[in-house]
């Protein structure tokens, strides 16, 4: 167990239902993409790890889905704790989803006070001439957040354009937002996770 | 709503949030409903303060009280038992993935008017102020004798049969006196009356092992607290019930549960919407017909500016005020987290005093633990009255928790949730059922 822990980074995904978040952390965790809504194959599942390298240095993001909550009820508060970051997603050929990310960025700030958060449009592939949404909505947008938002990107999970990119940049932005806070950290600051002790595992036979 | 589900579940509480969270994950459709606009309801942390102001309706707090954003106030207060049972529901479910842990830095007993540390080890019982010299020795030699227990070898039970002696023969066994006895059984056991006596002494010697493996988990004390408070829990239940595909919805009232053949629940009614289903899970107070009084528990918040006196300035401690100390039939339970939680603005304390009622003046009842906090800044005080159900569900395949208790505690919590999900269904949790995803991800 004493190896140099590389820092988890929380990223959670916010946003309407049906803009694709479930599909981003898909193609995060397993690169496919899936038409119909299939909740089975990330039944049980919403969060996985992924380590990426900037420079010299190791990050691992930690993505989290919503686990379709907001459908009916409200996201719980717990959802957004802890996190470094939140991606804001709406979709490119849905206007709706656009406007409502106001109530979503309130949502992040108000649980994820120190969240950096990034914009993300996804569907590229459904963009109409002329965009449904234009680049000086977006724009006008970002200048309303008072520089909230951190960079915006605009991705395809269907064609997968712009996925690997953005979560490269965005492990990026921490990196550099987070090197003198994490050399900071302490644990007197922070809580601890409990886990299972090695003793209790190794009893443990269906583990493989 | 209109829909049919196996079971649906009312309230979101800690109790029904992790029956929820069990029943998908055993493959149940469960539809979790409850009335209130936020989850957790009576296990709710109230944020931001001025919430907390307004519902026992005292004056908006002033600026000393820093940001209100930056308080979750318990309404119910427990710790976690480091190796008890909620521990263990937790990790075998991976709850444990949402939620942060600070160790309580210190546990205290009162005696003779002022509190002293709660020893726990040999080393520990033999600097303790608590007892004479001698009482030490013998106090020593009743640990060790505990701490070499199993229960699968009679070997180590030296000639007492736990199983159907009593805990006052295993005292007398060891010559302990009554104020050893006291804070034996009210300290480290945590039993809130004296019933123990006379039942056999192995639940009495399993609860003190459960105390001292707890502490050996991370230290300073027995007990783990979440951080921002203890409403973390319910949410992270029913966020493992949504994953395994529960459906989620709040600010619904619930106007009618819906019977049918033998007296049997087929659903519930809210407004024209009917939600049909086999079973129904819920709290207390969605079926007041359905449970009786049991009794009533006295819980009163304390807003601090300091830490509580003689206790090193702990951030977070729990103080037990043994029944006889105080010529009281239960126990008084005083506990304080603070702004290292963020639970509270920076300098803050929230201190809670807790107690089962035994007289018309309950306020009266807890003043021995308000006399430790020092001047408290504001205070709140709730009587509630404590349910439990009439009948085992069955018939009704209604199956009801029963009110949170006054004990410190989660361990009788979770015997309830254990003993509801083995009611509803007809056996035993099986852990292995939930996807062993942390495991996996440290290998």
């Amino acid at each position: 167990m004493a190896m140099v822990k590389v820092p988890e980074q929380k990223v959670i995904l916010c946003g309407e239902y049906g803009v694709g978040k479930s599909s981003i952390f898909r193609r995060f965790t397993n690169n496919t993409f899936v038409t119909a809504t299939d909740r089975k194959s990330t039944l049980g599942l919403d969060n996985f790890d992924k380590i990426y390298r900037i420079g010299d240095r190791n990050i691992k993001l930690q993505l989290w889905d919503t686990g379709g909550m907001e459908r009916v009820a409200s996201i719980t508060s717990s959802y957004y704790k802890f996190s470094e970051a939140a991606i804001l997603v709406f979709s490119l050929d849905n206007p709706s989803s656009f406007h409502t990310l106001s109530q979503h960025l309130l949502d992040i700030v108000t649980y994820a006070e120190t969240a950096k958060i990034f914009l993300c449009g996804n569907k590229t592939d459904l963009v109409t001439e002329p965009p449904q949404i234009s680049d000086a909505e977006i724009e006008s947008f970002c200048e309303q957040c008072h520089s909230l938002i951190t960079n915006t990107y605009r991705i395809s999970c269907k064609t997968n354009e712009g996925i690997e990119e953005m979560f490269t940049d965005i492990a990026y932005q921490l990196v550099n937002s987070n090197r003198a806070r994490l050399e900071l950290q302490s644990m007197e600051k922070h809580g601890f996770k409990i886990t299972q002790s090695t003793e209790e595992l190794s009893d443990d036979s269906c583990l493989c | 709503m209109d829909e049919e589900y196996d079971a649906i579940v009312l309230g979101t509480g800690l109790k029904e949030c992790i029956i929820s969270g069990m029943l998908s994950v055993s493959g149940k459709k469960v539809l979790h409903v409850d009335r209130n606009k936020y989850y957790g309801g009576e296990s709710a942390s109230i944020c931001p303060l001025e919430e907390l102001f307004t519902k026992f309706g005292a004056n908006a707090p002033d600026e000393s009280y820093g940001r209100g954003r930056d308080w979750n106030v318990d309404l119910i207060p427990k710790f976690l038992m480091a190796n008890g049972s909620l521990v263990k529901l937790l990790i075998h479910t991976g709850v444990t993935r949402y939620l942060e842990f600070k160790s309580v830095e210190g546990s205290y007993v009162f005696k003779g008017g002022k509190i002293a540390k709660v020893p726990v080890d040999q080393k520990e019982a033999l600097a303790s102020d608590l007892m004479g010299m001698f009482e030490k020795r013998r106090f020593r030699n009743f640990l060790t004798y505990v701490q070499d227990f199993m229960q699968d070898d009679p070997k180590t039970w030296k000639d007492f049969d736990p199983t159907t002696q009593n805990m006052t023969a295993l005292y007398e066994k060891f010559g302990l006196d009554k104020n050893t006895q006291d804070f034996t059984g009210h300290a480290l056991a945590l039993y809130r009356d004296d019933d123990y006596l006379n039942r056999p002494a192995l639940d009495t010697i399993t609860r003190i092992k459960l105390y001292s493996d707890s502490l050996a988990k991370y230290g300073k004390s027995p007990y783990l607290y979440p951080m921002y408070g203890l409403g973390e829990l319910p949410q992270g239940f029913a966020r493992l019930s949504a994953i395994y595909g529960g459906t989620y919805m709040l600010d619904k009232p619930i106007d009618e549960i819906v019977l049918g053949e033998g007296g049997r629940a087929v659903g519930v009614r809210s407004g024209n919407e009917i939600a049909k289903c086999k079973q129904i899970y819920c709290d207390p107070t969605y079926v007041p017909d359905r449970v009786r009084k049991k009794g009533k528990v006295i819980r009163c918040i304390c807003l601090l500016d300091h830490p509580i006196s003689n206790t090193k300035d702990a951030l977070s401690t729990q103080i037990i005020i043994p029944q006889k100390q105080v010529g009281r039939n239960s126990d008084i339970y005083v506990s304080l987290v603070s702004h290292t939680h963020q639970v509270a603005a920076k300098g803050w304390f929230i201190g809670m005093v807790s107690t089962t009622v035994e007289t018309d003046n309950p306020e009266n009842e807890i003043k021995p633990g308000l006399d430790l906090l020092g001047p408290v800044r504001q205070k709140f005080v709730s009587v509630s009255d404590y349910y439990e159900p009439i009948d085992d569900g069955l018939q009704s395949q209604i199956f009801i928790s029963q009110s949170y208790d006054a004990t410190s505690h989660f361990e009788s919590t979770c015997l309830d949730v254990l003993d509801i999900f083995k009611r509803g269904t007809g056996e035993e949790f099986d852990f292995s059922k939930i996807k062993r995803d942390l495991d996996l991800e440290e290998q």
